[in-house]
């Protein structure tokens, strides 16, 4: 018994080791030499982003620009100071500049309730 | 093999240790503050042909949020329907259509537990009266897939990338004392109170999401049959797919579902269920439901409140196939068509009207028309 449930912890902590610890690290000042910002628009509608996961260089200043099919959501990068509200459909569009200078994968949360399934709205940003 | 006694130390040790691992992370970072508040509400007047017209809150939905930390978030809606609840007496329903913890371990696998929403279909778990055209649900959605379909379960959810997400749960089956002819399953629905999970069910949907279309199949397996405990008979077991697709692009919008209900042993349930009360149920051992609809924002662009125009074609059909022995009444093999208007003054609130067309198989029982108006909004 003993041995299985060790067996089944670490099971456990393999899987949360896959997952990884959230990056709490913030976003540093935005290099003057780096090019031009990349631009990514994102859609939001209950209960997803599209697109889900925006993968960059390291370094990379990105514009998102964020737009809704629905309701009002929220987007907030965690473990950043990124937390932005998106308006509703055809209310016009949120941008915001990140500088992706740490390398690791965030989570992007909507921090606004939107409905049923507002605590799966996610979506990731990969930095490499 | 594990007893009961050690599978349930198994289990506990393992929870715990979950538990503690979950929340060192947990401690580690901020709280997001106060519990949120939303909720939506609608209210109806429908006249259907030769009856009084009547008007009805028919929901009042209030939703509370919380996050304990960013892996693990609280979620649950409160609902009142028909506005009023009284003793003894038929009239509205008070109800927990959700509450329930994820805990967010990794993009593609976090769990999920307690009262949660059966993934099967499109408007079960996107419900928010802003969110579909006609003032009430579809009829597929009502005698096909029975929304709003909940239960107590423990599941997981992901975001597989590419644009497909999953949600995979068990929960208690259904009760098939509950079947009728008319509304299939819907009236076994077990909704979390003090349900019998000794004979459990697993549901699932998968969606893909690409530019405006979203995609998705999903499906419900379980027993039915500990309700018929003392009858003997085999137990029936209940399976449940649906093919949903949304399309969303300038002013158009599209949507369709195609959902089927299958029930075994249906000829066997039907003979023990008219034992118990001298009636044939005559319930089915196939129901099939489809729908169709078109949308299209006729106001103009400067506007930035909306008006949109839809049609809607359905077929739900509750006695497609029928056990051995028994003929299907031609009254509940129906259609519908559906024209009307949805007018947004603002996106969150919905002013809608829409004229219905009903039609069945039977030269004898008239479809009535159906008249609806009604207003609905989320917040």
């Amino acid at each position: 018994m003993v041995v299985l449930i060790m067996l089944t912890n670490f099971l456990i902590v393999l899987a949360l080791g896959i997952a990884g610890p959230q990056d709490l690290r913030t976003s540093g000042p935005q290099d003057s030499k780096s090019p031009g910002p990349r631009v990514v628009r994102i859609t939001a509608e209950r209960f997803a982003y599209t697109p889900s996961e925006i993968v960059v260089e390291k370094g990379t200043v990105i514009e998102f620009h964020l737009t809704s099919d629905d309701t009002d959501h929220g987007f907030r990068i965690v473990g950043t100071t990124v937390n932005a509200e998106i308006p509703k459909r055809r209310r016009g569009e949120t941008v915001v500049t990140y500088t992706a200078d740490i390398e690791g994968e965030f989570v992007i949360e909507c921090s606004r309730p939107c409905g049923a399934g507002h605590t799966a709205m996610r979506a990731r940003l990969v930095v490499k | 093999m594990i007893s009961i006694n050690r599978f349930h130390v198994f289990v506990s040790w393992n929870l715990a240790f979950l538990l503690v691992l979950l929340a060192i992370p947990a401690q580690a970072q901020p709280r997001e503050g106060a519990p949120t508040l939303s909720g939506y509400m609608e209210v109806h007047l429908n006249k259907i042909e030769d009856r009084p017209a009547e008007a009805d809150l028919h929901r009042f939905v209030l939703m509370v949020g919380h996050s304990f930390s960013d892996r693990i978030k609280f979620w649950s809606e409160v609902e009142v329907e028909h506005a009023l609840v009284e003793g003894e007496e038929e009239g509205g329903e008070v109800a927990v259509e959700q509450a329930y913890i994820d805990l967010l371990l990794h993009r593609r696998l976090n769990v999920r537990a307690g009262m949660v929403l059966v993934p099967v279909g499109i408007i079960n778990e996107r419900h928010e009266p802003p969110t579909f055209h006609g003032v009430e649900r579809t009829f597929v959605d009502t005698v096909i897939v029975p929304t709003t379909w909940r239960d107590v379960g423990v599941g997981a959810f992901g975001d597989l990338g590419r644009g497909v997400s999953f949600k995979a749960y068990v929960t208690p089956g259904l009760d098939a004392t509950g079947f009728t002819a008319e509304e299939g399953i819907a009236g076994g629905r077990q909704q979390g109170s003090h349900a019998d999970a000794s004979a459990p069910a697993m549901t699932g949907r998968i969606e893909w999401r690409r530019g405006g279309l979203t995609a998705g199949a999903s499906g419900w397996f379980g027993g039915s049959g500990f309700g018929l405990a003392r009858l003997d008979i085999d137990a029936p077991t209940v399976g449940v797919g649906s093919l949903d697709a949304r399309f969303r692009r300038d002013r158009l919008e599209l949507r369709g579902q195609w959902s089927t209900v299958s029930i075994s042993n249906a000829g066997d349930l039907n003979q023990a269920l008219q034992a118990r009360s001298g009636i044939n149920p005559n319930i089915a051992s196939r129901l099939l439901g489809a729908y169709g609809e078109a949308a299209m924002r006729v106001s103009p662009n400067a506007w930035t409140h909306e008006l949109v125009a839809f049609g809607r074609y359905e077929l739900f059909d509750t006695q497609k196939r029928m056990p051995d022995g028994y003929v299907p009444l031609a009254f509940l093999q129906r259609s519908a068509l559906t024209g009307g208007l949805t007018y947004f003054p603002d996106p969150d609130v919905a002013f809608k009207f829409d004229v219905i067309k009903e039609h069945n198989k039977s030269s004898v029982v008239h479809a009535p028309w159906r008249v609806n108006a009604g207003v609905g909004w989320w917040f």
